[in-house]
């Protein structure tokens, strides 16, 4: 019996040494440790060992069970080890190739430049509103301090529908709308396309403006030079310097066109704002009285100041994009670059 | 307004580099669009004496010259048959000529040769431009030209012209005068006025001519002088100079006079040749209708009466402030004139000039405004060149025409409203001598000051204008940035319609669309491209009266039409797949022609090509969006003709159509160029869907924690039976514990039948308070079952 059992434990343990998978060595176990495996026939035959040897055969037979379950259990850990190597050895893949897929699409830079004003004004409780591109003459010029015929209409070359409705040539149009159904505290900004018949290399006939209008009693020049500073900060960067220089807009007075340091080499001078250092970039000025009164506001009581400015300009300067036409081509190569 | 700088100096002393004087003219309001210099590339070509010729000795067609410059003398060999003696201009070794050449001395066939002589061509100018020279020929000069001097200079061709932008509320400083004004407040110094020095000699103006002004509303004031025994001849150098180079042709010097007012004080004149003025009349009234006027560059004028003419006693000589007749002009022979200086209303001039088509240097100018000022001191002026340039004898008196004017105006106001208005400090002293730089004398009455301003100044009405001007001299440096100090806290809010943009907008991109934006107006051709049938209410486009062409004629009613044409650009750019979204107004007219502001409708339109690009994925697209609003769509065939019969949908939100998803009709695509490649498009009104006032919050369900039990079914129905009708059917029943509907699979064989499909569908079931058993599923999967019969005809596969 016991030659028995040391032939099982040498030919269990040479099967488990050469065993080169844990199928094959599943097969071993199946084979020795199964239901009807050898050991376990050892086992079932201990039945017909005179009782006085059986506890002796019993512990030889539990013996080989353990040796042969322990070189199982080793040679398994091993070879499941080779195995999870081989695997991912096979799963390899090249993971410098490109994801594929569906990827995000990009907003257009004029929504995003838009939305970033808009949180600018915003946080200086400025709400926003919108009006009509097709206008009438009353709100884009008249109520603006611009009559019929006045000179300053040569400013902008407008659309016209008819004698009284155009394309609005400025979102100033708002202004008056706005004075002329809300009472101060009045602060609003408006973005919004318009319109003027230029077109060349560097006008689009369509673009887009933002307008801003604060009536309220008390409100200075002071209070439009900090509220622009705010915003070219915030827009382009916290070193950005504000000047103002006189100009003239007939709904404001005094008017003033405002420069920023450029954007590209903070003021030092470059190709982008031709040397100077200063890159203008919108009109502005305290609303001219004579309009507060012609929108039904006393201008003995209240104040305000406006400004405006193209976003596309702003979108251009911020992004580098070399001319206002390709923010309407709409080639994808265009659109998938901003973010 | 070109200025040159000479002409200013002559009011003004200008002691700084243009540069500075542009930057210090910025600073007060007149921005500088341009520092014009003459001469600008040319240096080193100086005007020599040639003082000995002799032959080359190894080329017939070369001389060899001997040239004094004054400082030096030099030898220059040519082609250019010169003699001795003439006075020519030569570039020196080390010169730049206008296209950029630098001279060098060098051998010419074996000769020295240390410079070059010089035509109009080397120094960068036409014969237009100087007088006196020929084009073609080297540049000749008198014997009293200085040997050495620059040959520019002494062709009065070396200027420095500022180009100034003048704002619309100054018109009065379209005029060298007035900018030597501001020039003198940039530079704080004094200004000069110009020089009024004439004689008369005898007779009367009323003996020549008599004025009567019919219409004084729109000719508010009418002077007229006379000139006898006039001479015609060419104007002197300075004023040919100083009209060239503010781009006015010199003519003769009547008119050349009127044209060198019309730039230095800013009044336009008139001068006619007495003889052609019948009856020795003027009379300014309104044209009759039908009225012909050739003017002077020759074009025939059909007048309407609400023109304004000058007329002598039976036709029109002039168009008021516009453009004299042919008729009237001066001519070689013209032996009396007649001046005009007048003021014609603003609006008419400008209403007249567009609608005859017809510009000049004096309607420019009286469309911009012209104060009563002016009319005097121009006519005053015009009479002291006149007598300068003994041009003729000058008339006794002045015709002067006019209604009653204000001369001067003045303003209230306090120092304290000054500084509210700039929320700076306003030292009173600083104030008052800085209106009195600008000609507004301040005085002070209880506290209270008041400015009188000139009638030159016709901007200046209130006390903001006074601000301006104050501060646009003390220097807006002085103002400093405040946020609101004194003013209310507001708080700032989006309109919701702006929010659900931006909330479509953000789907959208994050489903992996790109944002477009395209031009609002379009080609009328739109509706026969998209294929609109002719009683479509997308025809009715507003157009716009004056547009840049017909391709951008009229506002647009839809989006799908420049979205095809920015997928076709797409496409014909080498992109291989495009997908595109746009949020913008359509303009729908209540009314043609248009009466009232239209409907500006906002919409979106989705479109998209390219590998892996179908039908569903523009409709998935949609109904990320719709999902996101908490809308229910429901999708119908559509009819519309510029999408594909089989492939195209309307959808319908609480029973409304607001938009459709499709297939491009493939014929749709060939208008826009494009063959073999499908486009895919929706248009949805974002306003209707907005209209719906539940456009809910997302709100909490609860879901269950017990296993989710999932059957599959296949059934088979008609071909016609769409998957809206079978989940339809299937969501009507109220079956129990159904969560989850979907059809994933359909499938046609001959084993099935013709006209028949097998459709998969996937059932999901759970309950919120148990694992729900087999049977419970089985009762409701053959509910599921029969109402599909009922309803659908289905049967089990």
């Amino acid at each position: 019996m016991k030659e028995k059992l040391d032939g099982i434990k040498l030919a269990a343990l040479a099967l488990i040494e050469n065993a080169v998978s844990t199928a094959e060595l599943n097969d071993v176990r199946v084979k020795y440790l199964g239901k009807s495996g050898e050991i376990s026939l050892v086992m079932r035959d201990m039945a017909n060992v005179p009782k006085e040897e059986r506890p002796a055969m019993g512990k030889l037979v539990n013996e080989l069970r353990s040796v042969v379950e322990n070189a199982l259990n080793e040679k398994n850990a091993i070879l499941a080890i080779k195995e999870e190597e081989q695997k991912f050895k096979e799963e390899e893949i090249d993971v410098t190739l490109s994801a594929t897929g569906k990827r995000l699409g990009n907003l257009h830079p004029l929504t995003l430049i838009r939305r970033e004003l808009i949180d600018i004004f915003l946080s200086m409780g400025f709400s926003v509103d919108e009006g009509p591109e097709i206008e009438s003459d009353l709100y884009n010029f008249q109520l603006l301090n611009i009559p019929k015929d006045h000179p300053s209409r040569d400013m902008q070359d407008t659309f016209y529908i008819n004698d009284n409705i155009l394309l609005r040539t400025q979102t100033s149009a708002m202004q008056a709308r706005i004075m002329t159904n809300q009472q101060p505290p009045i602060r609003v900004v408006v973005p919004g396309k318009v319109y003027r018949s230029d077109d060349d290399a560097s006008h689009s006939p369509i673009f887009n403006q933002f307008e801003g209008l604060a009536i309220d009693r008390h409100i200075t020049m002071g209070d439009l030079q900090g509220c622009l500073q705010t915003f070219a900060q915030k827009i382009f960067s916290s070193d950005t310097k504000v000047r103002l220089r006189p100009s003239y807009f007939p709904f404001t007075e005094p008017s003033v066109e405002v420069d920023v340091t450029c954007a590209m080499c903070h003021g030092k001078g470059c190709r982008v704002c031709k040397g100077t250092g200063w890159v203008e970039i919108l009109g502005a000025g305290i609303v001219n009285p004579a309009v507060l009164e012609m929108c039904g506001i006393d201008s003995n009581e209240y104040s305000g100041f406006a400004f405006g400015f193209g976003i596309d300009r702003i979108a251009m300067i911020k992004y580098g994009i070399p001319n206002i036409k390709m923010l309407y081509e709409n080639d994808v190569r265009f659109l998938k670059q901003f973010n | 307004m070109l200025a040159p700088i000479s002409w200013l100096k002559d009011y003004v002393n200008i002691n700084v580099s243009p540069e500075v004087l542009a930057k210090k003219l910025v600073s007060i309001g007149f921005e500088v669009e341009e520092i014009i210099y003459q001469n600008k590339k040319v240096s080193n070509v100086v005007v020599g004496k040639i003082e000995e010729v002799n032959q080359h000795p190894h080329a017939d067609r070369l001389r060899v010259t001997q040239i004094n410059v004054g400082s030096k003398k030099l030898q220059v060999v040519t082609n250019v048959p010169v003699v001795g003696g003439e006075v020519i201009a030569v570039a020196l070794d080390g010169a730049a000529l206008a296209d950029g050449t630098v001279i060098k001395r060098g051998e010419l066939r074996g000769v020295l040769s240390e410079g070059m002589l010089c035509g109009l061509e080397e120094v960068g100018i036409t014969v237009d431009d100087v007088s006196g020279q020929t084009a073609g020929d080297i540049l000749r000069f008198g014997d009293d030209v200085m040997l050495g001097t620059p040959a520019l200079d002494a062709l009065n061709y070396n200027d420095v012209i500022l180009d100034i932008g003048v704002t619309a509320n100054r018109p009065d400083c379209n005029s060298i005068y007035k900018l030597a004004k501001e020039v003198a407040v940039a530079l704080d110094t004094t200004c000069r006025e110009p020089e009024i020095n004439y004689t008369t000699t005898g007779g009367n103006i009323s003996d020549l001519v008599s004025v009567e002004v019919q219409n004084s509303e729109l000719c508010p004031r009418y002077m007229a002088a006379g000139v006898k025994n006039v001479k015609i001849f060419p104007s002197s150098q300075k004023i040919k100079s100083r009209l060239r180079a503010v781009g006015i042709r010199p003519i003769n010097n009547i008119v050349d006079i009127t044209n060198y007012v019309l730039t230095e004080i800013g009044q336009p004149m008139h001068s006619f040749d007495k003889r052609e003025l019948e009856g020795g009349k003027i009379i300014v009234r309104n044209a009759k209708d039908g009225e012909i006027i050739t003017s002077l560059d020759g074009k025939e004028n059909h007048l309407d009466s609400s023109m304004l003419v000058i007329c002598d006693s039976s036709r029109p000589v002039a168009i008021a402030g516009i453009m004299g007749g042919l008729n009237s002009g001066i001519k070689a022979d013209t032996a009396e004139v007649v001046f005009e200086a007048a003021k014609f209303a603003r609006d008419n001039i400008r209403r007249t000039s567009r609608t005859l088509g017809l510009r000049s240097d004096s309607s420019s100018r009286f469309e911009k405004g012209i104060d009563f000022a002016s009319q005097e001191y121009a006519m005053k002026r015009a009479l002291t060149l006149i007598c300068e340039s003994g041009s003729g004898e000058i008339v006794d008196g002045i015709l002067d025409v006019k209604v009653d004017y204000v001369k001067e105006r003045e303003i209230s106001f306090t120092i304290q409203k000054i500084r509210d208005i700039l929320g700076c400090s306003v030292p009173k002293d600083k104030l008052i001598s800085i209106l009195a730089r600008l000609g507004i004398s301040v005085r002070e009455e209880n506290k209270t000051l008041i400015a009188t301003v000139g009638e030159d100044r016709e901007d200046i009405v209130g006390v903001n204008d006074i601000a301006e001007e104050f501060i646009r001299v003390y220097g807006y440096r002085h103002i400093k940035p405040t946020l609101f100090k004194y003013a209310s806290l507001t708080s700032g809010v989006i309109p919701k319609k702006l929010q659900v943009i931006d909330k479509i907008k953000d789907t959208l991109s994050s489903f992996g669309l790109n944002e477009s934006v395209t031009y609002s107006f379009t080609s009328p051709e739109f509706a026969d491209k998209l294929h609109l049938t002719e009683n479509d209410t997308a025809r009715t486009a507003i157009r716009i009266k004056n547009p840049i062409g017909e391709a951008l004629s009229v506002m647009r009613t839809t989006l799908t039409h420049s979205m095809l044409e920015t997928l076709a650009y797409n496409i014909t750019h080498f992109n291989r797949e495009a997908s595109l979204f746009e949020i913008s107004r359509v303009y729908l007219a209540k009314e043609l022609p248009l009466e009232n502001l239209p409907y500006e409708e906002e919409r979106l339109c989705i479109g998209a090509y390219g590998d892996g690009v179908d039908f569903y994925t523009v409709k998935s697209a949609l109904e990320e969006v719709f999902d996101a609003l908490h809308i229910k769509a429901e999708y119908v065939r559509s009819k519309r003709e510029f999408l594909h019969p089989g492939r195209g949908a309307d959808v319908v939100v609480n029973g409304n159509v607001v938009g459709f998803v499709g297939e491009i009709h493939p014929r749709v695509a060939k208008e826009y160029g494009i063959d073999n490649v499908r486009l895919y498009c929706a248009e949805i009104s974002v306003d209707k869907i907005l209209a719906r006032d539940n456009l809910e919050k997302s709100k909490f369900k609860p879901f269950s924690k017990f296993p989710t039990i999932e059957r599959d079914l296949a059934v088979v129905v008609d071909d016609s039976t769409n998957a809206a009708e079978i989940i339809g059917a299937v969501t009507g029943a109220k079956i129990k514990y159904l969560d989850d509907i979907r059809i994933f699979d359909t499938y046609k064989s001959d084993q099935i039948g013709r006209d028949k499909k097998s459709v998969g569908i996937s059932f999901s079931f759970s309950s919120l308070e148990r694992t729900l058993t087999d049977d419970e599923i089985a009762e409701q999967m053959s509910r599921i079952l029969s109402v599909l019969k009922r309803k659908t005809g289905a049967k089990i596969r």
